[in-house]
């Protein structure tokens, strides 16, 4: 007869046999019949009686674990206490945004917003920011009762950081929940590792997926958000069959054909034809910031072909303001002042690093030019219709937009805070990226955000020009359209 | 990012429609990217020609693409 203890080991075995076998990452349902009005789209969401689209606000956060969290953090509570006057109704700017496009560190920031808004002022400090998230990781890691889930195949570490997320942060909350809140439409990034491609979790990619984003838990779109290479896994998306009555997006149809490949719109068709291509029958994806860091890509996007887009056509839109919370570091040069070539470790690092920040940096300048060349081309068919009643008053009138937009790009980054009195770029710009920072350091990057946004010239331009239009007055001569991009 | 220009035309104001999408109305220059579209106008249905297939480019913002929808009787 076996002994007690011998069946204890058995039992202990056999467990530890079967329960990989048990472990499975959550799978995103399938969806029956595909419904253009509905879903976790921009199109489908409500907007507040504050929220106007005359005043249309785009806020983009970078990655940079907590630090970006937190720098994110201190621009919302600025745009919660700033009052603006638009359409002869007080409001504060954290109104009238209308979309939040994050990547990484950012998407924590974004995402609680989006879920439980004003709860992000009381507890997101003390719960998120100042916590240690690293280290309830890493504990949840060497548990031995997690050893065998994480020997299955299908279950591994970023299954287990999305769990912490959904039971600690998010209260398991579903894309329905931020459905269910309207505006802002959070765009969380990340990045497709099959095809090296930015993949945002919007129903968008979701229709082309076959599958129903409202009962996907938001702990794992940023769990793939800030999914760290290396530290953790991909999360994973089943590619099913596309739903009964599937209708490609408008500027989808068309769009690839041989003679269009050096176009953008051609670009991003075929970014959702990967989706599409049934063969392809799972995705797997990891931090965003592999793909943009800055979280603009999407939002040019909307600016190119999407809800911004049909927007700005509509006339609907007069100021489009699009803030960028940048919280890239910089080490100071140390190796151009030394004789001895680079190591091993720093060639490994730069290598990692030097391209995307170099793709951050021409991801803002695209916004900036994007926005310009609109700016420009008002101006010339200003210019053209007033040279046009000067010269030929009898000519037909040229035909003009539905209405002309007043642009404005905000960019805050550390190395800005060289204008602050008393601030030193050198404490953000050498800051790690980690999800663990000192309560000290958690408290300084909150507090400098608010300073960061009030000293840019281009906010400031924003604010005297929102002021202006609510007491009726003319615009301020200092801020003329196109200074909210190059003041 | 480089952007085309089209114009519907037609008598009224009436929403234009580019690919099924509602994309501005009739007489106001629409700025899109270059391309290959299809482009109708909202309800009623008494206009005509029923649709355009238009493949937009080499377009300027003082030199859209015109494209002239008429009342059908």
């Amino acid at each position: 007869m076996m002994s007690r203890h011998a069946i204890r080991l058995a039992i202990v075995i056999l467990a530890f046999i079967l329960l990989p076998g048990c472990a499975h990452y959550t799978v995103n349902d399938r969806s029956q019949n595909f419904d253009a009005t509905s879903g976790y789209r921009f199109d489908a969401l409500d907007r507040s009686e504050l929220n106007s689209d005359s005043l249309f606000v785009c806020l983009m956060f970078s990655g940079g674990g907590t630090r970006a969290a937190a720098l994110s953090f201190g621009i919302m509570e600025s745009l919660s206490e700033t009052v603006i006057r638009v359409d002869g109704q007080d409001k504060r700017l954290l109104d009238e945004v209308d979309c939040i496009s994050s990547v990484s560190g950012g998407s924590f920031t974004a995402a609680y917003y989006g879920l439980f808004r004003e709860r992000l002022f009381e507890d997101f400090e003390g719960g998120f920011l100042e916590r240690d998230v690293q280290g309830a990781l890493a504990g949840r890691l060497f548990n031995p009762v997690n050893w065998a889930r994480l020997a299955s195949p299908y279950f591994s570490r970023i299954d287990m950081a999305a769990e912490l997320y959904d039971r600690d942060i998010f209260d398991s909350a579903t894309f329905e929940q931020l459905q269910r809140n309207g505006r802002p439409f959070v765009i969380l990034n990340a990045t497709n590792l099959g095809v090296d491609r930015r993949f945002d979790f919007t129903q968008e990619y979701f229709d082309a997926l076959g599958s129903r984003l409202d009962s996907y838990p938001v702990s794992r779109a940023v769990a793939a958000s800030s999914a760290f290479p290396f530290l953790l896994t991909p999360i994973s998306l089943k590619n099913y069959p596309l739903a009964e009555g599937y209708n490609a997006p408008w500027w989808y149809k068309g769009a690839i054909r041989p003679a269009s490949w050096t176009s953008e719109r051609y670009n991003a068709a075929k970014n959702l034809s990967v989706y599409l291509d049934k063969e392809n029958r799972y995705i797997h994806l990891m931090d965003g910031g592999l793909s943009d860091n800055i979280g603009a890509r999407s939002v040019l996007n909307a600016f190119d072909r999407g809800f911004i887009r049909t927007r700005i056509n509509e006339g609907a839109i007069r100021q489009l303001v699009l803030i960028v919370v940048n919280a890239r570091t910089q080490s100071e040069d140390q190796l151009s002042r030394s004789e001895k070539p680079p190591g091993f470790f720093t060639v490994a690092a730069k290598a990692g690093t030097v391209a995307m920040d170099n793709y951050s940096y021409d991801s803002v300048t695209k916004l900036r030019e994007a926005l310009y060349t609109r700016v420009q081309t008002q101006k010339n068919d200003q210019a053209c219709a007033a040279l046009m009643f000067q010269q030929c008053p009898k000519a037909p009138e040229p035909v003009v937009f539905a209405a002309d937009i007043d642009p404005y790009v905000i960019e805050i980054n550390f190395e800005q805070a060289s204008q602050i009195p008393g601030e030193k770029p050198r404490y953000y710009l050498d800051m790690p990226t980690s999800f663990t920072l000192s309560k000290e350091q958690v408290k300084k990057l909150v507090a400098i955000g608010p300073k960061l946004l009030k000293a840019a010239p281009q906010y400031q331009c924003m604010i005297k020009v929102l002021a202006a239009e609510a007491e009726s007055k003319p615009r301020p001569e200092e801020c003329p359209v196109g200074a909210g991009i190059f003041p | 990012m480089s952007k085309e220009y089209l114009v519907a035309l037609f008598p009224r104001k009436r929403r234009v429609l580019i690919n099924g999408q509602f994309m501005g109305t009739t007489n106001t220059k629409l700025e899109l990217e270059s391309g290959v579209y299809e482009v109708t106008l909202g309800p009623p249905l008494n206009f005509s020609p029923e649709k355009f297939e238009i493949d937009l480019r080499n377009t300027a913002s003082l030199m859209p693409l015109m494209i002239e929808f008429t009342e059908a009787k």
